[in-house]
C-alpha cells in the first residue's frame, strides 16, 4: 500500500478512499466546507462522481500513478 | 416537482405528501460527522408536519461512501437511531453525469452568497415552496434548527 501526502496528490491519480472506494482524480478543491487546512479529491467523469475530503497534513492511499 | 420519485421501499413516492407542502430536500448519509442532524431534520418535521412541511432525505454514498448500506439497513439505522418518520427516497446520485432529475433542478438554485452548481456535501438542503418552487438552499453545516431555515419554512407554509 503506498500512501502520499494529500499535499502530493496529482489530477490523474488514482486513490482508494477509506470504505475502500477507487478514484480518479480529476479536480482537486481547495478547501473543504470552509475549512482551508483540506483539500477535498473529486472524480467527475462519466463513470461515477465521488468526492473524498483529506486533511493537508494526512497521507491519503495511492493505488496508481500513470507517469 | 413532475417527475417520478421512489421511496427507499421500492414503491412510488406518495405524492400527496409532498404536493401541496413546503419540502425541505436532504441529502443523507449514516456514517458522516453531520449524521447527528437527523435530530433536527426530525424535530422539524413533528414541529411543521400538520402545517403543510416535510422532510425529504435523499440517501447518497457520492461523499467518501458515508452511505454504504442497503434500502433495509438505512431504514433502520434512521428509525432506530433518531426515530426517523419523514419520507426517505431510494439512494440517489446528487452530483455529476448520473445526477437525478430531482438535483438537475435543485443544484440550479444558488446558496445565499449566490452560488449554484454541485451539492458540497452530506446534508445540504434545499427548500420547496408549495407551489414547487425551489425557494432557497442551505449548506451542509447549516443546522436544521437554525434560524435561517426556521425562518424560511415559515415563510412558505401554506
Amino acid at each position: 500500500m503506498d500512501l502520499i501526502k494529500a499535499t502530493e496528490v496529482r489530477l490523474g491519480d488514482r486513490l482508494r478512499s477509506r470504505d475502500g472506494t477507487e478514484l480518479t482524480v480529476t479536480r482537486i478543491d481547495d478547501g473543504f466546507l470552509g475549512r482551508p487546512e483540506f483539500l477535498a479529491f473529486v472524480e467527475d467523469s462519466a463513470e461515477k462522481w465521488f468526492k473524498m475530503p483529506a486533511p493537508r497534513d494526512r497521507e491519503v492511499e495511492l493505488v496508481r500513478r500513470d507517469t | 416537482m413532475d417527475f417520478d420519485l421512489t421511496g427507499i421501499d421500492g414503491r412510488p413516492l406518495d405524492r400527496t405528501d409532498l404536493e401541496g407542502n413546503a419540502v425541505l430536500v436532504v441529502n443523507v448519509a449514516s456514517r458522516c460527522g453531520l449524521t447527528p442532524q437527523y435530530e433536527g431534520l426530525e424535530r422539524l418535521q413533528q414541529r411543521y408536519s400538520d402545517a403543510g412541511f416535510t422532510v425529504l432525505g435523499v440517501p447518497c454514498n457520492q461523499f467518501a461512501g458515508q452511505e454504504p448500506g442497503t434500502p433495509e439497513e438505512i431504514q433502520q439505522f434512521c428509525s432506530t437511531t433518531y426515530g426517523t418518520t419523514f419520507p426517505m427516497t431510494e439512494k440517489l446520485d446528487v452530483n455529476g453525469q448520473g445526477r437525478a432529475p430531482l438535483y438537475e433542478q435543485l443544484t440550479a438554485v444558488p446558496d445565499a452568497e449566490g452560488e449554484a452548481g454541485e451539492v458540497q456535501w452530506n446534508f445540504e438542503k434545499f427548500l420547496i415552496s408549495p407551489a414547487g418552487e425551489v425557494v432557497a438552499r442551505f449548506r451542509p453545516p447549516v443546522e436544521p434548527e437554525d434560524e435561517s431555515i426556521i425562518s424560511a419554512i415559515e415563510s412558505v407554509l401554506p
